[in-house]
């Protein structure tokens, strides 16, 4: 029985989520994050494997359709991340929980901040496991898979719940009488002014955030939550910086460097918010760390979107004379952001490069 | 063990909803693409890098459609072969398709149509598109409206998909639209009418009974056909009953709409997000690439969703390279923007490479100059050859120093020699060679083949090509108008037909700024020409003329002598203005033309009497009594215009002195009125402004004189209140007065 008949990559499931990521019917990380472990954990249910490497080339060879179709691919590598944890713990037993040599730094940071996804001994010393058994070559499978599906429904759990954690400290960020800026809707802002609202009396700032205008939505969420919300234009962004007390933006991803992409706009309001000496905090799922650099688009962006909402299609003279770029995120550097508030505590930027070497393996950046 | 084939069992289509089918007519029914569909089927010509069928396929995926069945005729063999090979076929992608074969005879959609009638494969509504779709709208959301629809209303049998450009737009044809007209409130479209891009059209009728049914109706030009139709299950067997009906728009709808037996209805929807649009022929070719690149069909963009299932960078600048490295750009050449470099393409130093599509494989060489130009797959550019705004096909080797100029198509696996030189608009494509089987006789290409037995200059040394024939064909008057040589030149990629007169909007504002009617028609189509008046913006006038001139003769002429033939055979004033109606028609010039005709024909009619007022002017009543009705049936009531015509008429015409007594006897005949001669009266042209001095112009003046004084009389009348006149030249008048 060889193990590569069985293709993963060709199983139906994945090649759905391909072609959704693809046609942009899954959209926001956090749903494309959900799919994925969805998508894998059907993957790994399925999967004959009789030693771990084969499993990990597996998911791997998952992971990177999915990222051609999208480039990110966290969540696979988190669950690679787990999956050898599992493995190791299994394999070792009670004694080693984690694999990985102890950094003393690593120790620092999360001095006084228990990990919260500390991989319980669920499977404590239950079972040997034995890889490559000739005889029985399922048995090693048979023995993980309900580990690993745990470890997977706990990224799942994890995912699911990431709005409450990230705000729970909400109301140490935002105190009473503040003037807030924020930009575009993100869900995870959303969450966090809505928790920060229950202790606090605060102004929010919301800007349209043009082409998208997601600004809109932002406000009427917000306005809906009793919180006192003002609607402005991008353009004004500049001017009324120096009355505003923080800025709260939202990510698509947070690089390695501690820079981050996020809808387009934020470059423009953590630039002006830098000239004011205005504090930028980003609220982000731990999910959105990638270990990825961004090395080619200096002030650009990934995405870029159609032009049909800022170019009618129908002005036809111009539609044959201008090229119109409508990129959907901006760059924001790290030199821009003060702190990423996440599911795992607070972080400057410049430790961004530990939380992704405690989430993920070296050995998956390139998938 | 044997492998469980990934998914087979899981596949859950849709559940208990219905399958929802697409119906796919992949011929083109045309010839617009020869020579480059010669050996292969529209469908499968590369757009950005993938077959146009794979963009079709995409688009229809994009909008959840389940099933697929696709109408192939020209090249069917290879269509399925394409179909079986690409990722559609394979389970995972949970999409059914089916091709069907249709027999050779099938000429037209029409007759697609009814071969899926008589297959009986439509189960419920179904999509029905062309096999040249590129689109990213949810035709689902466009699906669940016409079920609503038809839940209400069962006679509403189909939905179009049109989408807003405005008049002038790239993508949008110039040869061959539509103009739709429909209920604002309800998107019904109430009439369609064909519109062609030349001879230019200047009117559209629309129906009464729609206007007077509908309180408010949306006349719109600006509507780019996606061809995207979702029909109800007994679309086909209407086309059935209809043997007649070829066309899906000027013959379908058309005829749906105003039949009066059928009561069905048609409805359209225009989509304000999204991008849809047809590669029906070169030029929309050209246009539906640039709108690919510059990602307005996004996600459907090569670095993201890319049909084919190529992978491509995308760099600043709308700049697209294969992203598998091994795309080699030499260091001092240049990439402009919208541009795509397919892979393992090799690009040599010191090339220029703008707003064109490169396929996969090709070599490029030093110094060669490309620009607005679609280059296939494995094909070979020399150095130093420059092409432009041109298609070169497959398997092409252009040799060193050639130069390919705008507007020409290069058939695959044609080799042109060093230093080619194909002019503007030329086609060629290749020779066959003995050992070639075609699956398919091909008449035109043998016609092409026998007219040229010696290899012209043109081709360079060594060249395998042929040179396809250009200008109109010997039967180009007995094709459709759409097909016509002058109409299809506005569907060639890089032909601006700038020496056509087109009814758009564009050329109009250019040619006849000074033309003061212009801006009153603009002016009604200003924000996004929404009317149907922008369709005629004015005649411009300083060029028609050369060519107007020898068409009013001919059609003065002719209703001279039928006039004559009236006249003398004594037809009743209805036969004679029938026949006046159909002339118009049949030579299409406007009304005063008419008028000037009719009116010279009735006072030449009338004899001289010389040096007896009253028998001349019994002469006069007779003829006008007879005749002057005619006048005011010809298709319009002005009678201002009349008036001045008759003044110009009697200004050049012997019967100069007649003109009193003749507009008094219209007057008589209530063929003109009081007003009519006032307001005649006070126009600069009536006293001869603009006309050069010349015996013309004194025979205006004295014309307007007799009006002046006739004036005065019904001013003298007015303030007497009596039929009791001064004296004046105009004693009939006054004796007539009653």
């Amino acid at each position: 029985m060889a193990p590569d008949s069985y293709n993963p990559v060709n199983h139906r499931a994945v090649e759905v989520l391909v072609s959704k990521l693809r046609r942009r019917q899954v959209i926001g990380s956090r749903e494309a994050a959900l799919e994925t472990v969805r998508v894998l954990r059907q993957v790994v249910s399925k999967a004959r494997f009789s030693n771990i490497d084969q499993l990990v080339n597996l998911i791997r060879s998952v992971g990177k359709r999915l990222v051609e179709a999208q480039p990110k691919g966290n969540t696979v590598r988190k669950i690679l991340h787990h999956i050898r944890e599992e493995y190791n713990t299994a394999i070792n037993g009670v004694a080693s929980t984690s694999s990985k040599p102890v950094f003393s730094i690593s120790n620092f940071v999360l001095q006084g901040q228990p990990r919260k996804q500390s991989v319980a001994l669920k499977s404590e010393g239950s079972m040997t496991l034995k890889e490559n058994d000739p005889d029985d070559p399922d048995s090693f499978a048979r023995g993980l898979k309900p580990v690993l599906m745990e470890a997977i429904q706990d990224v799942l759990d994890e995912l699911e719940t990431v709005y409450d954690t990230v705000s729970k400290n909400a109301k140490d960020h935002i105190h009473s009488d503040e003037i807030i800026l924020t930009i575009g809707y993100s869900k995870t802002v959303e969450a966090f002014l809505k928790a920060a609202a229950h202790s606090r009396n605060y102004t929010v700032i919301v800007a349209e955030t043009g082409p998208s205008y997601s600004g809109h939505e932002m406000a009427r969420a917000l306005s809906s939550a009793g919180i006192s919300t003002f609607l402005v234009p991008d353009s004004s962004i500049y001017a009324i910086m120096s009355r505003v007390n923080k800025v709260i933006l939202g990510a698509h991803a947070i690089l390695a460097n501690g820079g981050m992409f996020a809808i387009t706009g934020s470059l423009l309001a953590a630039t002006a918010a830098r000239v004011h000496s205005t504090p930028v905090a980003v609220c982000a799922g731990q999910f959105k760390l990638t270990p990825l650099w961004n090395l080619y688009h200096e002030f650009g962006a990934l995405d870029f979107a159609d032009p049909s909402s800022v170019l009618g299609f129908e002005e036809g003279n111009l539609v044959d004379k201008v090229d119109v770029m409508n990129p959907y995120y901006d760059y924001v550097g790290p030199e821009l952001v003060d702190v990423f508030i996440t599911n795992d505590g607070d972080h400057p930027p410049s430790s961004v490069y530990r939380l992704i070497k405690e989430t993920y393996d070296d050995d998956d950046h390139e998938l | 063990m044997p492998p469980k084939s990934s998914s087979g069992k899981e596949k859950d289509l849709g559940g208990e909803d219905e399958v929802l089918q697409a119906v796919i007519l992949a011929d083109s029914f045309n010839k617009r693409f020869r020579p480059l569909t010669v050996g292969k089927p529209r469908c499968l010509l590369p757009v950005c890098n993938a077959t146009l069928l794979d963009w079709t396929f995409e688009s229809l995926a994009l909008a959840g459609v389940q099933e697929i069945f696709v109408i192939c005729r020209s090249y069917a063999e290879q269509v399925k072969e394409a179909i079986r090979e690409s990722k559609w076929s394979k389970p995972s992608s949970g999409i059914k398709i089916v091709p069907i074969i249709t027999s050779k005879e099938t000429f037209t959609p029409g007759d697609a149509m009814r071969d899926i009638y008589t297959h009986g494969i439509i189960t419920s509504d179904f999509v029905l598109v062309m096999g040249d779709l590129v689109s990213n709208v949810k035709i689902d959301e466009v699906v669940r409206i016409h079920k609503e629809r038809r839940k209400a209303n069962k006679d509403a049998i189909m939905t179009m998909v049109v989408k807003e450009s405005g008049g002038v737009h790239r993508t949008r044809s110039r040869a061959d639209t539509g103009v739709f007209v429909l209920d604002a409130n309800t998107s019904e479209c109430l009439h369609y009418e064909a519109v062609v891009g030349y001879p230019p059209t200047r009117h559209v009728k629309i129906p009464r009974e729609v206007l007077a049914e509908h309180p408010e109706v949306e006349i719109r030009y600006d509507l780019i056909d996606c061809s995207i139709d979702v029909c109800s299950v007994e679309v086909p067997s209407l086309f059935q009953d209809n043997f007649d009906y070829g066309d899906i728009r000027r013959d379908f709808v058309h005829g749906i709409l105003t039949s009066d037996l059928l009561m069905k209805s048609i409805h359209c929807y225009i989509m304000k997000e999204g991008y849809a649009a047809r590669v029906a022929d070169t030029r929309s070719y050209d246009a539906v690439s640039k709108d690919i690149l510059s990602r307005w069909t996004f996600p459907l963009v090569p670095d993201d969703n890319h049909p084919g299932g190529h992978l491509y960078e995308h760099l600043r600048g709308n700049k697209y390279i294969a992203k598998d490295s091994s795309v080699v750009l030499s260091r001092t050449c240049k990439v402009g923007a919208n541009t795509l470099i397919g892979s393992q393409t090799t690009v040599s130093s010191g090339a220029t490479i703008t707003a064109s599509v490169i396929g996969q494989r090709c070599t490029i060489g030093a110094n060669v100059v490309l620009s607005h130009s679609y280059v296939f797959d494995d094909t070979h550019i020399e150095a130093g050859s420059v092409i432009e705004h041109s298609i070169v096909g497959a398997n092409v080797k252009v040799g060193e120093g050639s130069r390919v100029q705008r507007g020409s198509l290069v058939g695959d696996g044609v080799v042109l020699g060093k230093g080619a030189r194909l002019g503007p608009f030329e086609r060629v494509s290749r020779r066959r060679t003995a050992g070639d089987e075609e699956e398919e006789s091909d008449e035109e290409w043998e016609e092409v083949e026998q007219s040229q037995s010696k290899l012209p200059e043109i081709l360079g040394e060594g060249s395998n090509a042929l040179v396809w024939p250009q200008g109109p064909a010997e039967d180009d008057e007995d094709l459709d108008e759409v097909e016509r040589y002058n109409n299809q030149r506005l569907m060639r990629i890089g032909d601006t037909a700038s020496d056509l007169h087109v009814s758009d909007v564009d050329l109009s504002d250019s040619e006849s700024d000074s033309d003061a009617e212009t801006d009153t028609t603009s002016g009604f189509s200003r924000p996004s020409s929404r009317s149907s008046f922008s369709l005629a913006p004015s005649h411009s006038q300083s060029l028609h003329t050369l060519s107007a001139a020898a068409a009013d003769s001919e059609f003065q002429a002719e209703v001279t002598q039928s006039l004559e033939r009236a006249f003398d055979e004594g037809h009743s004033v209805d036969n004679a203005a029938v026949e006046l109606k159909t002339l118009r028609m049949a030579s299409n010039v406007e009304l005063v033309k008419v008028r000037e005709a009719v009116v010279a024909a009735i006072v030449e009619r009338i004899p001289v009497v010389q040096g007896d007022a009253v028998g001349q002017k019994r002469e006069i009543g007779k003829v006008l009594g007879r005749w002057g009705a005619l006048i005011d049936k010809i298709g319009g009531v002005d009678a201002v215009e009349t008036v001045e015509v008759l003044q110009y008429h009697c200004a050049r015409s012997a019967r100069q002195p007649l003109f009193g007594q003749l507009l008094a006897a219209l007057y008589q005949d209530d063929v003109v009125d009081e007003d009519d001669i006032r307001a005649w009266h006070s126009r600069p042209l009536a006293k001869g402004v603009g006309v050069k001095p010349g015996p013309l112009l004194d025979g205006v003046k004295y014309c307007w004189a007799v009006g002046q004084k006739m004036i005065e009389q019904f001013d003298a009348q007015g303030s007497e209140s009596e039929e009791e006149s001064e004296e004046g030249s105009e004693e009939d008048s006054e004796e007539e007065e009653d």
